[in-house]
């Protein structure tokens, strides 16, 4: 199995190619098979040449920490929750493409610097303050978006969300949704950030929810977000 | 200006940083990754309280006993009442700042039964408890990072602290962007850096947690406790990648354990230890499964459907995408696996170590747990250490003379940077993989002398050689230098197992299977240049 991998080393290099053979197993995720090709005396790219060890980044290796967020045959995804078996389906010939992100400044082959996914939602207030619950809010859609793992995969595949500068998208929307649910007082404030950084620059493709790895609905906090301020 | 440092960004360190900011002490709370990478968002079971609407019977006191009992009564009777006394607010507090709990239909948390409890008091959020609690302390603490009284710094590791005659000053923490040593000065240094999963390699948590921090620590003159005490989840999944843990809230919900005998279900547990077995605690249910000798099964498939997707819908879905398992009409294939060290820096009750104004919380403290830990009390303690941490140093005036470090840091900074020049491409992990054979072997579910002994004799050989290698500096550079302090850790631990002589909670010894009443102490290990020094807190110096 042939893997290409977007490669860089260091913030201010320049971006190359590099492609590996792989031949470990095929019941593993395309983290495991990182794993594979950095475990061995040397790293040979796939002329044979001695090379750097890929760089990536990962911590729970399960699917609920978001560190291995990258770009997989063009779409968005956890490299510990997707496996080999469902890129190949039964074509090994087929070529397994990795890029890390393609919106954050790259620190190192597939590891990304996301900080300004944390610095939007710090600079724009998104905090409750006091608890002060809206009565009518539902504690199951609050689970849903307080899963999030501020992985990047909805800003990555977002056709709105360039570089975080003034649209943040979907990531800030579900936490923008939990101020509003536990802090009657803040709600209007936060609907106005919210509107501000999202509501009026997202396009609806909704892409962020087919990528998000836990599957949160943002429609739904979207919904709650854009009615009518009281 | 006083000003804290905390270094690791869980639930532990995050809930010490809060707590200092409510006191308007200033924070720099530093970490590799930001929290959502931390261990914390793997806990799924839930947390103990006992509340005024706790079950029939159930009480402080109960809580407290359970607590001793499960920890073979080595952990601290009064640090133990502080914990369980505090379990309400703690519950109250994570209410207020908006942790989804599971709720009844009047809008209450729910609780549901966890092992080694006499009641039902474990509440929960889903099966991502952990996950929840870190996204609301996250949000509480971007409250006080807007105010500026808590700065965050990615992409620092822990490199050492900054001491001088038994005092911290702060730490030297390595830069991962610009590749260089950066010291920050501190009225107090707070390490919540994790258990030491690294030294069994595959293990429950996160590969993020090595050990190297405690490590470090011990041989700049910290002391270590209770390394003998590693916890072994029962029920987990093997995986190419990693043990996914089954969270015991399975068995809390009703699960069973057996294994197949000629057809035949032999649910093992029920049959030796009556109908509550499968609640057993985690030791006790590891070590039937390991002598059973067998592939041991969980079944939940005759919960409703739910049932199972209200409250274990992730056990579900992690069956289903790493085994291709249907929870539903399968049962789980489960084995024990490392999943928590009550071992790690003695504290004090202060959470002080040995080290005056260096704290340690969290899993990388050893409090509370003795020498085994209940499910539900290790995010119980995350919180409570980290409150505890905050509400001393907060207290406390500094107007020490800060002695200079400048000439340390440089020494430092050099033999670092030389590392960066290596040639080599042998890989570091072929010494960390080494070492995890090594303690898989002999510091398993059940150990002897001889095992203990040849594992001592393994590690010294590491250690011995790990300084005159050359590493492939294309790896991370915290992944070479830190290799020496998880030798350490790991040389630390093989000692607290050799040296006690018995068996007691996660600690079996099958050349000494018995506890033994002159060893109800907990082990204190100290490090002198090279030399591992073992001996009983028999005064109580580090728990009471």
């Amino acid at each position: 199995m042939r893997v290409r991998i977007l490669r860089q080393e260091s913030p201010t290099a320049e971006p190359y190619w590099e492609s590996f053979c792989y031949d470990g197993p095929t019941e593993t995720s395309v983290a495991g098979m990182l794993d594979h090709l950095n475990f061995h005396d040397d790293i040979l790219n796939d002329a044979g040449q001695k090379t750097r060890r890929i760089a990536w980044e990962c911590s729970c290796m399960q699917g609920t920490c978001g560190a291995c967020a990258m770009v997989i045959n063009g779409m968005p995804a956890l490299a510990c929750d997707t496996f080999l078996r469902d890129l190949v389906a039964g074509r090994p010939e087929e070529e397994i493409v990795l890029r890390p992100l393609s919106k954050f400044p790259v620190i190192r082959d597939l590891v990304v610097d996301r900080a300004s996914i944390q610095d939007n939602l710090k600079r724009s207030d998104v905090f409750i303050g006091s608890y002060q619950p809206m009565d009518d809010e539902s504690f199951s859609h609050q689970y849903e978006a307080a899963k999030c793992l501020k992985c990047g995969l909805c800003l990555e595949v977002c056709p709105n969300y360039t570089n975080g500068n003034a649209f943040f998208g979907a990531v800030f929307a579900n936490d923008c949704y939990l101020v509003h649910a536990r802090n009657r007082e803040k709600s209007r404030e936060i609907k106005q950030t919210y509107a501000r950084h999202f509501g009026s620059a997202c396009s609806k493709s909704l892409s962020c929810m087919d990528v998000c790895p836990m599957r949160i609905p943002t429609i739904a906090s979207m919904a709650r977000l854009n009615r009518r301020v009281r | 200006m006083r000003e804290a440092l905390v270094i690791g960004s869980g639930i532990a360190g995050l809930s010490c940083a809060v707590r200092c900011a409510e006191q308007n002490m200033h924070v720099t709370l530093v970490s590799p990754h930001p929290s959502e990478r931390a261990q914390s968002v793997m806990a799924a079971g839930g947390i103990n309280a006992v509340t005024a609407r706790c079950d029939e019977g159930d009480s402080v006191a109960c809580h407290i006993e359970d607590t001793l009992k499960g920890g073979s009564w080595l952990g601290g009777k009064t640090a133990v009442t502080g914990l369980c006394t505090h379990a309400e607010d703690i519950i109250t507090y994570l209410e207020s700042i908006g942790t989804v709990f599971t709720i009844d239909r009047q809008g209450r948390p729910l609780r549901r039964a966890f092992g080694g409890q006499s009641h039902k008091r474990t509440y929960f959020c889903g099966s991502s408890t952990g996950k929840q609690i870190v996204s609301a302390l996250v949000m509480e603490a971007r409250r006080h990072e807007a105010a500026g009284t808590i700065v965050r710094r990615l992409h620092l590791h822990f490199h050492s602290a900054l001491i001088e005659d038994g005092v911290c000053y702060g730490a030297l923490l390595f830069d991962e962007l610009r590749r260089v040593l950066v010291p920050i000065n501190a009225s107090a240094v707070v390490m919540a850096t994790g258990g030491q999963n690294a030294l069994f390699g595959k293990t429950t948590g996160s590969v993020l947690c090595d050990g190297y921090a405690a490590g470090r620590l011990f041989m700049q003159g910290a002391l270590l406790k209770n390394l003998e005490f590693v916890q072994f989840h029962p029920t987990t999944l093997e995986t190419d990648q990693k043990r996914m843990l089954v969270t015991e809230a399975v068995r809390g919900e009703g699960g069973r354990l057996f294994y197949e005998d000629g057809g035949r279900r032999v649910y093992f547990m029920e049959e030796k230890y009556g109908p509550g077995g499968n609640l057993m605690t985690r030791d006790v249910i590891s070590r039937e499964i390991y002598t059973t000798g067998r592939e041991v099964l969980l079944d939940i498939s005759f919960l409703n459907e739910r049932l199972i997707d209200q409250r274990l819908q992730e056990v579900r879905d992690l069956c289903l995408k790493y085994r291709g398992i249907d929870v539903l009409t399968q049962p789980i294939p489960v084995a024990p696996s490392v999943h928590f060290f009550m071992g790690g820096l003695a504290v004090h009750l202060n959470h002080e170590t040995s080290i005056e104004r260096l704290y340690a919380v969290g899993e990388c403290a050893s409090m509370y747990h003795g020498a085994n830990r209940l499910g539900g009390n290790s995010l119980l303690a995350a919180i409570y250490s980290g409150w505890v941490a905050a509400d001393d140093l907060c207290q406390r005036a500094d107007t020490r003379r800060r002695p200079v470090f400048a000439q340390a840091i440089a020494r430092e900074q050099n033999r670092f940077a030389a590392t960066f020049d290596s040639q080599s491409s042998f890989p570091v992990t072929y010494m960390r993989d080494m070492l995890a054979d090594v303690m898989n072997e002999h510091m398993g579910i059940i150990r002897t002398e001889e095992g203990l002994a040849e594992g001592v004799e393994s590690v010294e050989y590491y250690q011995s050689i790990a300084d005159r290698i050359h590493y492939d500096p294309s790896v991370s550079a915290y992944a070479n230098y830190s290799l020496t302090g998880i030798l350490a850790t790991a040389h630390a631990s093989l000692s607290c197992a050799l040296a006690r002589k018995e068996s007691r909670g996660a600690h079996y010894r099958s050349d000494a299977p018995q506890s033994r009443d002159d060893y109800a102490y907990s082990t204190l290990v100290s490090y002198d240049d090279g030399t591992y020094h073992t001996w009983l807190d028999r005064e109580q110096a580090y728990e009471s």
